[in-house]
């Protein structure tokens, strides 16, 4: 009803001028930061970093191709370059599908529990999430260090003589990963199972279904949403991972955050790393999107 | 029921108002030019189904909307444009919107701080108010701790608290039980009647309108359709709408044999003349084919013997005290009759031929 | 007795969700149990004590980082949520005007870049500003952190906007109470847990920050984050889990404050 008070909305045209101190705040240290970024991976960089005011599109040419320094004329594929790119596509599509597995059972479980129960285990979930994020990759490097708790156990129990290398590898930077943003796949897909009406499930048992005709027909369309939101959610953090590939994956298992701040470091090429932050940027745009369509696309057909 | 003195004044003076929402192609007419008039002390109410404009009109009463035309004026003063807070009416809401962070008395007590009334003022207005409602153990609970029916008094002390010339009420009962709501019904009555103040009372439900107004306004499609003391509106529905959503009505359509300014002969299927009372300003002519209503207990049965108006029994429906008896007249025209159940022990059965006689003025000419 | 059929039930799955914790937990419950280690080692128990977190105390350099990040983080979240509040006010409960998806996108513009971009776009402002007014004060940090802080303490605080019943402010207009004071004894004091929940989100995110920190940092500004990321890369003792578990411990409690504001009904 039109004079349900809820609904109505002010009309009072200086409202938002209330969010002008914020905005001022974030322009100057958000987004007016971030367009320097797209102007400065257009320019030529400087002697001792930094960068000289002169137009190049060199950045964004170095980013996927390298020259050979004797022969100017032979270009090849910046191999580089595209493996890291690789690595940090394909260990935030790995870690979102390990956190998929793992999660969906671990959010079944918890939205299966009487309420009272619930919100404990809910909260333990939670508590992950809010704990720091370096705290949680030292705890993993604990674990998985040469004199580490994993080798030590495995040593004392005989099962090997000399300790398994794990730091350093691809598989530390996945599971430290995998580790850190696990909470971000439960919470979405447990908000979905809650809002799931379970008398569907019982319909589906009702006419005959297995539970694995259940799991697959009644139960996993309902959670879809769920598991877009969740997989957005792990896999834009771990494109643009930057402490846990660092600590875990050291200087030879880097990955695009690590290869962006290089450029800021040791490698002193600003242009070069801001182009390379574009890339990074475009990623996960590009996923955002994706989502956003997904989800577009799932309220489509649920009005129609 | 007495009417009140029409040589009282008035308290609220509506003249020509109107209200839309939204512009252009999607605007919504909530309220087509209303023109009212409720005097001071009465138990007034606006009575329609959802949607009807009821609780827009209170609404802007009220001063939470504006009107788009026309004038209000409260206790002789124009008050269109000025907000709520300029307006000597308090409102109870739908939902008591009782502040959750404060207690019963500071709830109470807040439209005489807001006044900057002196405190010990507010604290001895405030004391009066949880005696009038008999809320005077819960002064320092909180509202979520107090149940349903008692948040409701606290919402009405709220809003008499600063003595207001009329209070407005939004189907302030919909959301207690039947029982609750029957003491609440009559509870209202009492402090209007010890209060003296003007009381516009806004509900769907058509038996809360009539056990306690003084006089109801019925509302359908932003207008008002009909205004009267409740057996009025009862008696004397003026239109369909009306007669339809107030009881239960029986509709027949007859021809007019011959009219007077308030009375006409008519003929009902079967031949039987009878006569039915008109409504104000409507003079048909005689041939022409009027709608009448006839309440289900004004109509009486008899079994046996010959009758001017046969009609065959279908089913019947036990309720208790009566008996609806659902029959089909002779051209097959469905009609229901209520008859008591003291004295006749057995409703007829199916298929019985029974003869229909009506009470006198039962039949009410309805405009269409 | 044979068990009984329940449709919530799916085989594996308990099994899979206890792991799932165990394995969440296993490792920073290890990291807690040696930081009470009585020898140097992080895998092998030489009895309990508390000489790490004595070394910790009596590390200069871990006070000085300790306390700096506290100082940072109530300084950012506390400006943060002060500004959070006011757009909030201003962008919730008013009808759809140009832009307003201008300062959504803004406002939420640092939860949805990745840290390491908006690290890196910060130090090329940043280092232009240090050298064109010598100023290397912590201002770039407090700044930078309240940025990064405003979207998280603006979603509790817009939520709870968004929630509140409306007809509370109607009735104390009703009730003769003016705009402002509608606002200072109704919609104020019922956002105060919102406003509470904002801070304590705003505060354990910048507590958390190490990215942003690393590349904003001048000289002589470790915060504790970026201390443990410098030491990491070296031999680390158990005073790193002393430290870590002190750390975890003021967390566990703002978030379970943060919870209990949060699910406080009404």
């Amino acid at each position: 009803m039109a004079s349900d008070p809820n609904q109505q909305t002010e009309r009072h045209g200086w409202k938002w001028l209330l969010s002008t101190p914020a905005l001022i705040v974030l322009v100057l240290a958000a987004s007016g930061p971030l367009m320097i970024v797209i102007v400065y991976s257009f320019l030529t960089p400087g002697n001792m970093g930094g960068v000289a005011w002169e137009f190049s599109t060199d950045a964004w040419f170095r980013v996927f191709f390298r020259r050979d320094i004797f022969d100017p004329e032979n270009v090849t594929v910046n191999q580089a370059h595209l493996a890291v790119l690789w690595r940090s596509v394909w260990l935030s599509a790995q870690t979102t599908v390990i956190c998929a597995v793992l999660g969906f059972p671990t959010a079944w479980f918890i939205a299966t529990r009487p309420p009272s129960q619930r919100t404990v285990w809910l909260f333990l979930i939670t508590i992950p999430f809010w704990t720091n994020l370096l705290i949680r990759t030292f705890a993993i490097q604990e674990m998985l260090r040469n004199n580490g708790t994993i080798n030590t156990a495995l040593l004392w129990l005989g099962v090997i003589n000399e300790p398994i290398p794990m730091m350093f590898t691809d598989f530390a930077v996945l599971l430290g990963m995998a580790y850190v943003f696990m909470p971000l796949m439960v919470l979405p897909l447990y908000a979905a199972m809650d809002k799931m009406d379970f008398r569907l499930v019982e319909a589906g048992y009702d006419l005959y279904a297995s539970r694995i005709a259940v799991l697959r027909h009644v139960i996993l369309p309902l959670v879809k949403p769920g598991f877009i939101a969740g997989s957005i959610l792990v896999f834009i953090p771990s494109i643009g991972a930057y402490v846990t590939p660092r600590v875990l994956g050291g200087g030879q298992k880097m990955m695009l955050g690590n290869l962006i701040a290089l450029q800021f470091g040791q490698g002193r090429n600003w242009p070069l790393g801001a182009a390379l932050a574009m890339v990074l940027l475009i990623i996960t745009i590009t996923a955002l999107v994706l989502y956003l369509r997904a989800v577009n696309r799932q309220e489509a057909k649920r009005d129609g | 029921m007495s009417e009140p003195d029409p040589t009282q004044p008035s308290e609220i003076e509506i003249t020509g108002l109107s209200k839309t929402f939204g512009q252009g192609a999607s605007a919504f007419t909530a309220l087509a030019d209303i023109d009212l008039s409720i005097r001071t002390g009465e138990f007034f109410t606006l009575l329609g189904p959802s949607g009807c404009g009821k609780t827009t009109l209170l609404r802007v009463i009220a001063g939470f909307e504006q009107p788009t035309t026309g004038s209000l004026k409260i206790n002789g003063k124009e008050v269109a444009g000025q907000g709520p807070n300029a307006r000597p009416v308090n409102t109870v809401f739908q939902s008591y919107a009782l502040f959750p962070h404060m207690s019963v008395a500071q709830n109470i007590g807040f439209g005489l701080k807001m006044l900057g009334r002196p405190a010990a003022e507010v604290k001895e207005t405030t004391a009066q108010m949880l005696k009038l409602v008999q809320m005077e153990a819960m002064a320092d609970r909180k509202p979520s701790e107090i149940s349903g029916g008692q948040q409701q008094r606290v919402a009405l002390a709220r809003a008499l608290a600063p003595q207001p010339r009329v209070l407005l009420l939004d189907e302030p009962l919909s959301a207690l039980d039947l029982k609750l709501r029957k003491e609440m019904q009559s509870e209202l009555k009492r402090l209007q009647t010890e209060t003296g103040i003007t009381f516009v009372f806004v509900t769907h439900d058509q038996e809360e309108a009539l056990t306690m107004s003084d006089r109801i306004a019925v509302m359908s499609g932003g207008r008002i359709l009909q205004l009267g003391a409740p057996n009025d509106i009862y008696n004397s529905p003026a239109e369909r709408f009306v007669a339809d959503f107030i009881g239960d009505t029986n509709f027949l359509t007859v021809k007019v044999v011959e009219a007077t300014d308030t009375i006409a002969q008519v003929r009902l299927p079967g031949g039987m003349l009878q006569s039915a009372r008109l409504p104000e300003g409507m003079h048909p002519a005689a041939g022409d084919d009027v709608t009448v209503v006839i309440r289900p207990e004004q109509a009486n049965l008899t079994e046996g013997g010959a009758s001017p108006l046969s009609a065959t029994v279908t089913h019947s429906v036990f309720f208790g005290t009566d008996t609806l008896v659902h029959v089909t007249l002779v051209d097959g025209t469905p009609f229901t009759l209520r008859r008591q159940n003291a004295g006749n022990p057995t409703p007829p059965a199916p298929g019985t031929q029974v003869g229909l006689t009506f009470a006198h003025g039962a039949l009410q000419v309805i405009r269409e | 007795m044979a068990r009984q059929f329940s449709i919530t039930r799916l085989p594996g799955f308990g099994a899979i969700a206890l792991l799932t914790f165990v394995l969440l937990y296993l490792p920073i419950i290890i990291l807690v149990v040696f930081s009470f280690n009585a020898n140097q080692s992080q895998s092998i128990w030489g009895g309990f004590s508390l000489r790490w977190y004595e070394a910790a105390f009596q590390n200069q350099q871990v006070r000085d980082v300790s306390i700096r990040s506290l100082w940072l983080a109530l300084v950012a979240s506390g400006c943060a949520t002060v500004l959070a509040t006011l757009a909030a006010l201003g962008t919730t409960r008013v009808s759809r005007f140009k832009g307003q998806t201008i300062i959504y996108a803004l406002i939420n513009q640092p939860l949805m870049v990745p840290e390491v971009v908006t690290g890196i776009a910060l130090l090329i402002v940043v280092a232009f500003l240090k050298v064109q007014t010598g100023y290397t004060g912590m201002g770039y940090l407090v700044l930078a952190h309240t940025a990064f802080c405003i979207p998280f303490a603006y979603l509790p605080i817009r939520a709870r906007l968004e929630t509140m019943d409306r007809t509370l402010e109607q009735a104390a207009s009703d009730l003769y109470a003016s705009h402002f004071q509608a606002f200072r004894y109704i919609t104020l004091p019922l956002l105060v847990p919102g406003i509470l929940a904002g801070f304590m989100l705003g505060f354990v995110v910048s507590l958390d920050t190490v990215v942003i920190t690393e590349f904003v940092k001048s000289a002589g500004q470790d915060t504790l984050p970026t201390y443990m990321l410098g030491q990491l890369r070296r031999a680390v003792t158990p005073e790193m889990n002393a430290i870590a578990t002190l750390f975890l411990a003021l967390s566990l409690c703002v978030v379970t404050l943060f919870f209990i504001v949060t699910s406080k009904r009404g």
